[in-house]
């Protein structure tokens, strides 16, 4: 299904009827052909008409874009990249090589701000692995809201990237800090693998004094083995009230709830007992750990 | 006090600057594009540059609390480099409308050559076509004939002398630029261009209005704290507090801000630096504690 609707209809509420105009013009001209720079500056100069805002949705229409895009969550979306994105799929050609031609051409010129929104239309586009190795590209970005972008709250990666970039977007998230439990379908492509440079990235930052990621336990479902558990342990034995939190999750993750229930007798922080309870009952998706996710308000 | 540094290239510049930047009150700056030190030979070279002022370095500024505008444009001396600079000015429609371009610059003259002349009478059209801001770099050697040339083709392409701000002043020059309606920036340099102490001189004899301290600190010997070091020097030899203030903050934002791309209400709020925000891998941060909601000092 088509979210170019939806996505206009998000601008209806909220652009001002100047920018409305500007999008009615901008759309009919891009219609007609433009050359690829022509386009790739009206990209450009959506930020002439559109800031930064926060898009902040409701949760209608929350629901409506997952059900139009499974895997899609606007939730951290701007007006403006939601405008730029509309200019994207406004584009009659998408499925043809002109079409990708000139995204290529936006991406090679693009601002940060762009890059981000240009980032995020991929998943709404027509055979979107055509443009993998353009997203693994953006993986590769020092920017984090651009990686962010390419990543989180889209089926892009889940659905297109293969094993080796897939690992590598996981283990990246964790790496910089951008919240993993928004990597949709992460649950769903977990792997012996993905496990294994999960826990080694433990190893090292427990080597160097340092906390681990408490998202780090995300990576380890069932596939941690007796080491997941050993470093699980380890966790819930050290005084990081995020990572025990997290590790409670893990061990469920793991099937490990006898172990979970014997640490829960002895637990003394109550925030900890509660993170053990829920998961304990049965709440161990990745979305669990948006509870935990320090971004959010509310968040402990 | 707070301070923006219309004129530094930052990408020379390392984290340790940043940090002193922010930590002296400095809130924002700009970043026009320029010559790296040694002649580019392709235009991929320049398209890479652009945008690494449009995205990484922006980037790297406000990890420190820093926000950060840039000015796009061929500069003077590689202009002379002719089939390279008509490749590289069909690039100004891509980079010089971006979100955050505050000007066309730095452009202008180096050694006076009718190369440099074509080029800087370009970008002047594609200044007024757009209603742009421009910045112009003085030359070096025989810089007064520079700057009066700079002012002559700018009126003569129709800019308005609001939108022309003429860097790398001195005693010499100043009154050119003002008489011209234009606005005189001042760059501080250590040993070259322009001292504090001289500075101190000129505002007290000229005043404050339309009048610029910027560091153009890059590669060279040169300050990232020459802003607030000058301010600070003109306080304590008696210069009024107002007109320091304008000549460190505000003639500045009134200059550039014409490009409707400078949100002054958010320089002016407190800012905040977030880290942990934008903490990434091989960014600028490496294994430090991130500094999470620390005001810039004032």
């Amino acid at each position: 299904m088509s979210t170019r609707p939806l996505i206009e209809a998000f601008l209806d509420r909220r652009l001002l009827p100047a920018a409305q105009q500007w999008l009615r013009d901008a759309s009919a001209e891009i219609a007609t052909g433009p050359d690829h720079g022509r386009f790739a500056s009206l990209i450009s100069l959506a930020s002439r008409h559109a800031k930064r805002d926060a898009l902040d949705p409701d949760a209608g229409e929350i629901a409506a874009a997952g059900a139009a895009l499974e895997g899609w969550n606007p939730e951290r979306w701007t007006v403006l990249e939601t405008l730029r994105v509309a200019l994207v799929l406004v584009r009659p050609d998408l499925s043809d090589e002109t079409g990708a031609a000139a995204l290529e051409e936006a991406f090679r010129y693009a601002d940060e701000g762009e890059l981000c929104a240009l980032y995020r239309s991929l998943a709404h586009l027509p055979a979107p692995e055509r443009f993998a190795w353009r997203a693994g590209e953006g993986c590769r970005t020092n920017m984090v809201s651009v990686f962010e972008a390419v990543v989180l709250d889209t089926p892009y990666p889940a659905r297109c990237f293969d094993d080796l970039p897939w690992r590598q977007a996981v283990i990246k998230c964790v790496f910089v800090g951008a919240p993993l439990w928004r990597l949709w379908g992460l649950d769903d492509r977990l792997s012996p693998e993905l496990a294994r440079m999960a826990l080694d990235l433990a190893d090292e930052r427990r080597s160097a004094g340092r906390d681990v990621q408490h998202e780090l336990w995300l990576c380890l479902g069932a596939h941690g083995g007796e080491r997941g558990v050993e470093s699980l342990e380890r966790e819930l034995q050290g005084s990081n009230t995020i990572g025990r939190r997290a590790a409670a999750y893990a061990l469920a993750r793991a099937g490990e709830t006898a172990r979970l229930e014997r640490f829960l007798a002895e637990e003394g922080d109550a925030g900890v007992a509660d993170s053990m309870r829920d998961a304990l009952a049965g709440n161990t998706s990745q979305e669990a750990f948006r509870a935990l996710d320090p971004r959010l308000q509310g968040a402990s | 006090m707070r301070f923006f540094d219309p004129h530094i290239h930052v990408t020379s510049r390392t984290t340790d600057d940043l940090e002193a930047m922010a930590a002296a009150g400095v809130r924002g700056i700009i970043e026009p594009a320029f010559w790296v030190g040694q002649p580019r030979t392709r235009v991929g070279s320049f398209i890479d540059y652009f945008s690494s002022l449009l995205g990484w370095e922006r980037f790297r500024a406000s990890q420190f609390g820093i926000a950060h505008f840039c000015a796009i444009g061929l500069n003077s001396k590689e202009a002379n480099n002719e089939s390279l600079a008509r490749e590289v000015l069909s690039l100004l429609p891509r980079f010089a409308l971006k979100e955050g371009v505050v000007a066309v610059g730095e452009i202008g003259y180096d050694e006076i050559t009718d190369a440099e002349e074509r080029a800087y009478e370009h970008q002047l059209q594609f200044a007024k076509d757009h209603d742009m801001v421009v910045m112009v770099h003085s030359p070096h050697r025989d810089k007064k004939r520079g700057i009066i040339r700079s002012l002559e083709v700018a009126k003569n392409v129709g800019v308005p002398m609001e939108k022309l701000v003429i860097d790398h002043n001195n005693e010499e020059t100043v009154e050119d630029t003002l008489n011209a309606g234009a606005w005189a920036a001042f760059t501080i340099y250590p040993h070259t261009k322009m001292g504090s102490e001289r500075m101190v001189e000129i505002v007290k004899k000229y005043g404050p209005e339309r009048i610029i301290v910027d560091s153009s600190a890059d590669w060279g010997v040169s300050d990232p704290l020459s802003v607030p070091k000058t301010a600070k020097l003109m306080l304590e030899r008696g210069v009024d507090a107002k007109a320091v203030e304008l000549t460190t903050w505000q003639n500045a934002l009134d200059a550039y801000g014409q490009s409707g791309q400078i949100d002054v209400d958010a320089l002016l709020s407190k800012p905040a630096i977030d880290q942990t925000q934008l903490f990434s891998d091989n960014s600028v941060l490496r294994g430090q504690e991130p500094r999470v909601e620390e005001a810039v000092p004032n």
